[in-house]
């Protein structure tokens, strides 16, 4: 090879390398912000129904600091590089999807948009070429948000929130609904989507369990609010 | 509540079909990219293998053929232009991947039939160019050096099919300090790119191929003191008995090749 062409493709080479270190840097101290979120949504599963407004109150702080983040993130990525180096940061952004989408639940019972999600982690939409969220890696956050919770069903019995199972398995089974409309390959997605069923089946067993018990009154005068709506 | 759920999904489904339908297109066109590329292979190694006088004759006449078979790949190639606009490349770069560096072993060989050197990465993505000069999209780095490893394996091939021919030696011995370079070449950007090291070893066993081969010519044409045509003779005898890790063997074109030598040469 022309010594000078060697050069060129070092040099790039070199260059590519040096803008991965730093992508993946970046993409370590996202996901040091996910591992707080996680953890401290995590507390849900023993805090009582009236004090999980509190504890919501202090994961918003750290959705807020994401945005640091993502504008650095957004900054370094070359344009039109989106896809190239997105690997990179995928772990992190799941988790903050899922993190943000678990909140939303908490708070009012729906899902997040795509956009309204973007919006919190502080991902614009001008940065689509760059760094942007997308329908993959929201999907996959919803996802996580239904695992995580089959497992708060169980956790607000235990704590003697025996509503909860009932709003838990009409919203989980309307996501489902909404990813059956999706025609999905046989890639990871698929497959997680395929699990969401054992997930649904663990919260209607719970919902079972209380209604089998009367703890609840007869889904006809569930007082379900706006999920009926 | 059903009804938002469903609108935030129904955006998703297009998205997704969309997505689906455009890289099955890309794979099918990727994977004619890569047939027709073996093609232009196929034909360079034919015809460099024809009954010639001339090799620097042959070598153009393979080059302009094979010239036009490309010619074919560039048009598939700006057939999937507009579904690699912008963001998009990178998404669906693995999906042309293959077929971009199987390209790229057509091209490289084409180039090294007619100037004998390693063509460029930036000529390669000049010839990645719609009409008006514009990339049709960048070309990944580790495909044009992937694409290169591979044509060392093809200019093995070549170098032990054409050492029975007049010139043959030459031209294995030319091919032989080629490959040797690119192989030091490509040395450095192991850390780099994913999978070199691999075809780092294929080419180290096309290497020692020719350099065999180039050996065993020598220790015995050391042996006796004779004119070039005999020695063209005795090679031939040599890649017949066996050493010849050709892919076709091809009995009748040997002997062509060997009516050759004894033809107007001597």
């Amino acid at each position: 090879m022309d010594p000078l062409d060697l050069d060129l493709i070092n040099d790039l080479l070199e260059g590519e390398a040096y803008l991965k270190e730093r992508i993946r840097e970046q993409s370590g101290e996202f996901e040091k912000k996910t591992r707080i979120m996680t953890s401290t949504l995590d507390k849900v599963h023993s805090t009582p129904k009236s004090e999980i407004p509190a504890l919501l109150e202090t994961v918003r702080p750290v959705f807020h600091s994401c945005q640091e983040i993502t504008a650095t993130l957004a900054e370094t990525i070359p344009p039109d590089e989106l896809w190239k180096w997105k690997e990179l940061w995928t772990t992190p952004l799941r988790a903050a999807v899922f993190s943000v989408v678990f909140a939303c639940f908490l708070t009012d019972g729906t899902l997040a948009p795509l956009v309204a999600v973007a919006e919190k982690i502080g991902i614009r939409e001008e940065w689509n070429d760059r760094f942007s969220l997308t329908p993959e890696d929201y999907l996959h956050g919803v996802i996580t948000l239904i695992n995580e919770l089959s497992r708060l069903a169980v956790n607000a019995v235990t704590l003697g929130d025996f509503e909860a199972p009932l709003r838990i398995s009409v919203f989980a089974k309307e996501v489902f609904t909404g990813f059956s409309m999706l025609n999905l390959k046989n890639d990871l997605l698929r497959r997680r989507f395929d699990s969401l069923k054992y997930d649904i089946k663990k919260i209607e067993e719970v919902v079972y369990d209380v209604s089998l018990r009367k703890l609840v009154p007869s889904p006809t005068e569930t007082p379900m609010g706006e999920s009926h709506g | 509540m059903m009804t938002t759920i469903s609108s935030t999904f129904e955006p998703f489904r297009e998205h997704l079909d969309e997505h689906h339908d455009r890289r099955d297109c890309l794979i099918k066109v990727n994977r004619d990219i890569s047939a027709a590329s073996k093609k232009v292979i196929f034909l360079l190694q034919r015809i460099l293998n024809d009954a010639s006088n001339d090799d620097h004759v042959l070598s153009l006449r393979a080059a302009t053929e094979a010239k036009k078979k490309l010619a074919e790949i560039h048009t598939m190639l700006r057939s999937i232009a507009h579904e690699l606009v912008g963001p998009r490349f990178w998404r669906y770069a693995h999906s042309i991947s293959s077929g971009l560096q199987e390209y790229i072993e057509a091209l490289s060989f084409v180039h090294y039939v007619e100037h004998g050197r390693l063509i460029s990465y930036e000529r390669v993505q000049e010839t990645l160019c719609d009409d008006t000069g514009q990339h049709l999209f960048p070309l990944p780095l580790s495909d044009y050096v992937l694409g290169i490893c591979d044509l060392t394996g093809e200019l093995m091939r070549l170098a032990i099919s054409s050492i029975s021919r007049p010139n043959g030696r030459m031209k294995a011995s030319q091919i032989s300090l080629f490959v040797r370079g690119c192989k030091a070449d490509f040395e450095t950007l192991t850390p780099y790119i994913h999978d070199l090291h691999k075809k780092q070893a294929v080419t180290v066993q096309s290497l020692r191929k020719v350099e065999e081969a180039i050996y065993a010519i020598a220790i015995r044409s050391s042996e006796y003191e004779l004119s070039p045509p005999m020695l063209d003779h005795i090679v031939s005898q040599v890649v017949s008995g066996g050493t010849e890790p050709s892919e076709e063997p091809d009995p009748p074109s040997r002997q062509k090749r060997l009516g050759d030598i004894q033809g107007p040469r001597q």
